[in-house]
């Protein structure tokens, strides 16, 4: 079967995950939460105050049409408008968005390069010296909080050192670019640990297979072993390891977001869960169950690609 | 005898284990000639695998390391050469195959895209086209039908056998002065194991290609070998020729294995004979017994065997016929 009918195939599977996922997310925020218009009135309102408000709100309609007004939304993207801020809600998405993912893409993409790189080149190095302080060096990354990284970050580097912005965002381009380079160094500095430490498994798991042996025999040097035959075999993990992480970067980064006021998704997010916002939260939760099903089928297709193996039935 | 192409001598090889430190190969010696093939017969564990990968410098290091000993090849020792030399001599001027065929192929590379490779790297003169045709050719050499189709297809795409013969395409790209099969056999059917030795024995003496034929199978050595060097724990224990060593063993381990051939003949009651086997087991290579190393499982052994001083050394008893033995059979 050749891959385009494999890709549409695929993407057909997609309607009725998507329609559960809508179920869920009705059922989760429209049926067993607590009665939004009971929060949203003080507790001295009146049965009549409720009725208006459950009215305003649409809750008083059948569940089946409850149901299609988060299936449509999946669709068209339309979430309606925010219950605090009377803002339209995609509006708010795609505000948040921008500054979330020029922090999140562009850290993510180094922070995957980078640790791919630095596992290839202890990799060769397997079981020298080099390679126990990059594993030894690895761990004691990951034993410092991410606290201490951020704390360092901004007191001495940004405001000691004046690096960098302390923290801010502006939009626009190239002017926000002073405002993310602190917050992509932290997040390089936060993955490269268990990203070095995943692909370094990767990577060795494959460097002691048969096939690597052959190669040898064949006259080639560690170099095309390494970037040609490991590299392309080791991709099959990397990938999923890879593609499964980037609908994270969409609900953007919490902990750096709000810890350098970056006005991004986690952020409006955050605010959402505070004050009960649903319409936000369930925009926020069907766009990410969007995102996750669009990167599961990117994986399903670029493993037929990178492996042949993968039976295209 | 023809023309000596490769002389191995003295090879020791040990193993760093967690366990503590083992001699795989404890001083070696062979040679290889033009247009002939050397039979390495043994157990596993007798090292005859080290040897063969340390001619080929491809001993994972570490845990392995070579030692000690030569191996001459057109006057260079491969042992010591710098590896960029060595990498011109792996799959150019001698190559090796292996047990798995299943696993030696890289999985996602097409066959004939990693033929073409070997060809790439040591014979760059040729162009992508003539590569291809190369490719083609080697397939069609090694008895896959329909070549042409079979180069763009991947290694899962094919049976064991056709894996084992591609592997065997590989290895002959560059027309080796040696070849070195590692038990190639030994993961194959029967009836394919026949076709692939007749395939190697025919295309070496097409070649005139030296080829080393490590076995656990006394079958293969005598379809194939015209010199046979039996292994038992890291040391020869016995060298002849193909014809002298199933007629005349000299040593007690070697009579042993070709007592243990099954045999088809029938008692006058009709039953069949008993399996023979050689009593024991192989020592750990943790814990030799002093002296000669096969003593527990030796009819013949006798306090010398047993003594300090009782390890034998491979002694010529004949012309072309050595053994290390203390006792050896008077047949």
């Amino acid at each position: 079967m050749n891959i385009y009918i494999y890709t549409i195939r695929r993407l057909l599977y997609v309607i009725p995950v998507l329609l559960g996922v809508c179920f869920i997310i009705f059922f989760l925020f429209n049926v067993v939460s607590p009665d939004p218009a009971r929060m949203m009135l003080d507790k001295h309102a009146t049965v009549k105050q409720i009725a208006e408000m459950r009215h305003e709100l649409g809750l008083d309609r059948p569940f089946f049409m409850q149901y299609l007004d988060v299936v449509k939304s999946a669709f068209t993207f339309n979430f309606g408008r925010s219950w605090s801020t009377r803002q339209e809600i995609s509006e708010m998405i795609m505000d948040g968005a921008i500054p979330s993912l020029s922090l999140s893409f562009p850290a993510f993409f180094l922070a995957t390069l980078i640790s791919i790189c630095i596992s290839l080149f202890v990799s060769f190095f397997r079981g020298k010296v080099i390679d126990r302080l990059a594993v030894i060096f690895c761990v004691g990354m990951m034993s410092v909080s991410s606290l201490a990284y951020i704390l360092f970050g901004q007191w001495f580097l940004a405001y000691h050192m004046g690096l960098f912005e302390i923290s801010g965002y502006e939009f626009g381009f190239p002017f926000f670019i002073p405002y993310v380079i602190l917050p992509i160094i932290i997040w390089i500095i936060l993955s490269i640990g268990p990203d070095v430490r995943f692909y370094r498994t990767v990577i060795l798991d494959e460097i002691y297979q048969d096939y690597v042996r052959t190669a040898r025999a064949k006259g080639l040097s560690e170099i095309v072993i390494l970037f040609k035959h490991v590299l392309k075999n080791a991709m099959i993990p990397i990938i999923t390891y890879v593609v499964i992480r980037i609908p994270f970067l969409i609900l953007g980064a919490l902990l750096l977001e709000s810890f350098f006021s970056i006005p991004g998704l986690g952020g409006i997010t955050l605010d959402a869960v505070k004050s009960s916002d649903f319409p936000v939260l369930k925009a926020m939760t069907v766009l990410s169950s969007i995102a996750y099903i669009t990167f599961s089928v990117i994986t399903d297709v670029l493993y037929t690609v990178v492996d042949p193996r993968v039976r295209l039935k | 005898m023809g023309e000596k192409i490769l002389e191995v001598t003295d090879l020791k090889v040990e193993f760093n284990t967690d366990q503590g430190r083992i001699n795989a190969v404890k001083g070696v010696s062979f040679d290889v000639y033009k247009g002939k093939t050397l039979g390495i017969v043994g157990e596993s564990g007798s090292g005859k695998s080290v040897s063969a990968l340390s001619i080929m410098r491809l001993i994972p290091d570490p845990p392995g390391r070579i030692v000690g000993g030569k191996a001459l090849f057109k006057g260079q020792d491969l042992l010591q050469i710098p590896m960029n030399k060595m990498r011109n001599i792996r799959g150019n001027k001698i190559a090796m195959i292996f047990q798995e065929p299943m696993t030696s192929l890289n999985p996602v590379f097409t066959c004939g895209s990693q033929i073409e490779e070997v060809l790439a790297i040591h014979q760059m003169q040729l162009t992508k086209q003539q590569r291809k045709n190369k490719a083609v050719e080697l397939l069609d050499l090694v008895g896959i039908p329909a070549p042409e189709k079979r180069i763009k297809e991947y290694p899962h795409q094919l049976s064991g056998g056709m894996r084992q013969r591609v592997m065997i395409a590989m290895s002959l790209a560059c027309e080796p002065d040696i070849l070195i099969a590692d038990e190639p056999t030994t993961a194959l059917d029967v009836t394919i194991q026949a076709q692939i030795l007749e395939l190697m024995h025919s295309l070496q003496k097409e070649l005139g290609m030296g080829l080393i034929m490590i076995t656990h199978d006394l079958g293969v050595v005598a379809e194939v070998c015209d010199d046979v060097s039996v292994m038992y724990c890291g040391k020869i224990v016995e060298a002849a020729d193909v014809r002298t060593l199933f007629t005349r063993p000299k040593h007690p381990y070697t009579k042993g294995l070709i007592n243990s051939i099954p045999s088809y003949d029938a008692t006058d009651e009709g039953e069949k004979e008993r399996l023979q086997t050689i009593r024991g087991m192989v020592p750990s290579l943790f814990d030799l017994p002093t002296g000669c190393s096969f003593q527990d499982r030796c009819d013949f052994a006798s306090d010398k065997c047993r003594g300090f001083d009782g390890n034998p050394i491979l002694k010529k008893i004949a012309d072309g016929h050595e053994v290390s033995c203390w006792h050896p059979l008077s047949n």
